[in-house]
């Protein structure tokens, strides 16, 4: 037998886990090569001493704040059907009492950060903000697109005239992306154009509008109420593209556009 | 629907191992407990469905799949942690481990070194290699109960496991060939 495949055979031979031919085939093998008993004697020695570092110390903790957790996310089927939290809940008064000052403090200081955070990212969060509510819109309604057509020369004529810019409309039915049409929507306080795929069962709606002094950005993916945003600039214009598809698949479609 | 008292004595034996598995996947404590929480919430849920004798395979997977979840939605929130971090208080080793001889002073420093080797490399194994070996080695499960826990037929785990071991020897290997100047 080959060393390299002796190699390959001795992990399932040293778990004893190898039919009896093969079994006798190796030891034979191990006694003639010194390479492959070195090999085999240094597995040994790793297995001997992985059970010797065991396993990681479990906190004492865990198990009390385990059943704690446990006992509160069961209530009676006929009572609550609800989803119950998963975090303990107090039991005594005594508990509020004590734990009170902690949880205020932590109350105070998660709204300074919280405020904090806002004022710095308040302008991309409201454009995310506006993305999210349009897409919703658009899933409530009857239909997502004020002009439906696959046709590329169809839906960026129809936007001339409706918008000022011209946004690159392409044609993605081979890579599994159709093209429903598209429509127009008001995002970060302007007219913003609309185009509308649909991937298997996926509706997702890339937004356009024209950024004259953005630099060009590579796209970043943020994930919102379960919904995946992909953003990017690219030759003066800004994408923010939305769907429920998993982030990869969104990415997907932001390089082929 | 009384299943809370016997899902928590089932289960709860199981609570060394839930921890390892997710501490070794998520490489890092607190969240290793964050992990185990939301997992035997899972269980709890799903409590109903188990049928068998044998729960810890069916807890483990649970265990599995929340702790990748939870690394994906780490590295979505661009949080990576390093192993470094993940890893600065090794477990707290009984020094006088039972031992088939007395070991000295020396071969017990010497074994303390190696097992800082081990698993520091262990660490840094890919997941699918690492979850089979802290499986094997460490949950000393059998083939057939690490796909049980993986999901994959018993082959992958059977030639995962070779590679596993192998890299991590060499790993090993490459660690003690850097550390070599401070060698004992």
């Amino acid at each position: 037998m080959h060393c390299e495949r002796v190699r390959e055979l001795l992990s399932p031979y040293l778990d004893e886990a190898l039919p009896a031919q093969d079994r006798s085939v190796l030891a034979a093998h191990l006694e003639s090569c010194p390479g492959c008993a070195r090999f085999a004697a240094d597995l040994r020695r790793l297995a001997r001493t992985l059970s010797a570092v065991g396993r990681q110390g479990t906190p004492p903790s865990l198990q009390v704040r385990l059943r704690r957790t446990l006992a509160g996310a069961q209530p009676p089927p006929s009572r609550r059907s609800a989803r119950p939290p998963p975090w303990p809940r107090p039991r005594a008064a005594g508990w509020v009492a004590r734990r009170a000052a902690p949880i205020m403090a932590a109350c105070a200081l998660t709204a300074v950060a919280t405020w904090w955070l806002l004022s710095l990212a308040e302008p991309e969060a409201r454009l995310q903000h506006d993305v999210l509510a349009a897409h919703m819109r658009a899933l409530l309604q009857e239909s997502p697109t004020q002009v439906a057509s696959a046709d590329t020369h169809w839906i960026k004529p129809w936007f001339s005239g409706r918008v000022d810019f011209s946004p690159s409309v392409t044609d993605l039915s081979a890579e599994g992306f159709l093209l429903l049409g598209a429509r127009l929507d008001y995002v970060g306080d302007r007219r913003v154009g609309v185009l509308v795929y649909r991937r298997r069962q996926h509706s997702i709606d890339v937004f356009v509008w024209p950024n004259p002094g953005g630099n060009h950005r590579a796209a970043r993916v943020v994930v919102r109420k379960g919904y995946t945003l992909v953003t990017w600039t690219r030759q003066g214009l800004t994408y923010w593209a939305i769907s429920d598809l998993d982030p990869g698949e969104l990415n997907t479609l932001q390089r082929l556009l | 629907m009384s299943s809370l008292p016997r899902f928590e004595q089932l289960a709860l034996k199981h609570l060394e191992a839930a921890y390892n598995l997710a501490f070794w996947l998520v490489r890092s404590r607190p969240d290793a407990e964050d992990v185990v929480q939301d997992a035997y919430l899972r269980a709890l849920r799903a409590f109903q469905n188990f049928h068998g004798d044998d729960m810890r395979p069916w807890l483990l997977a649970i265990v599995r799949h929340t702790a990748y979840r939870w690394l994906n939605n780490r590295r979505r929130a661009g949080n990576v942690i390093s192993i470094e971090e993940a890893y600065q208080a090794p477990a707290t080793r009984d020094p006088a481990e039972p031992a088939d001889h007395a070991p000295n002073a020396e071969a017990r420093l010497i074994g303390a070194v190696e097992q800082d080797y081990v698993v520091r490399a262990l660490a840094e194994l890919p997941p699918a290699f690492r979850e089979v070996v802290v499986l094997r080695e460490i949950e000393g499960l059998s083939y057939r109960d690490i796909a049980k826990v993986t999901g994959a037929p018993i082959g992958t785990v059977m030639s995962r496991l070779a590679r596993g071991r192998r890299d991590l020897r060499q790993a090993l290997i490459q660690l003690l060939a850097e550390d070599e100047p401070n060698a004992l």
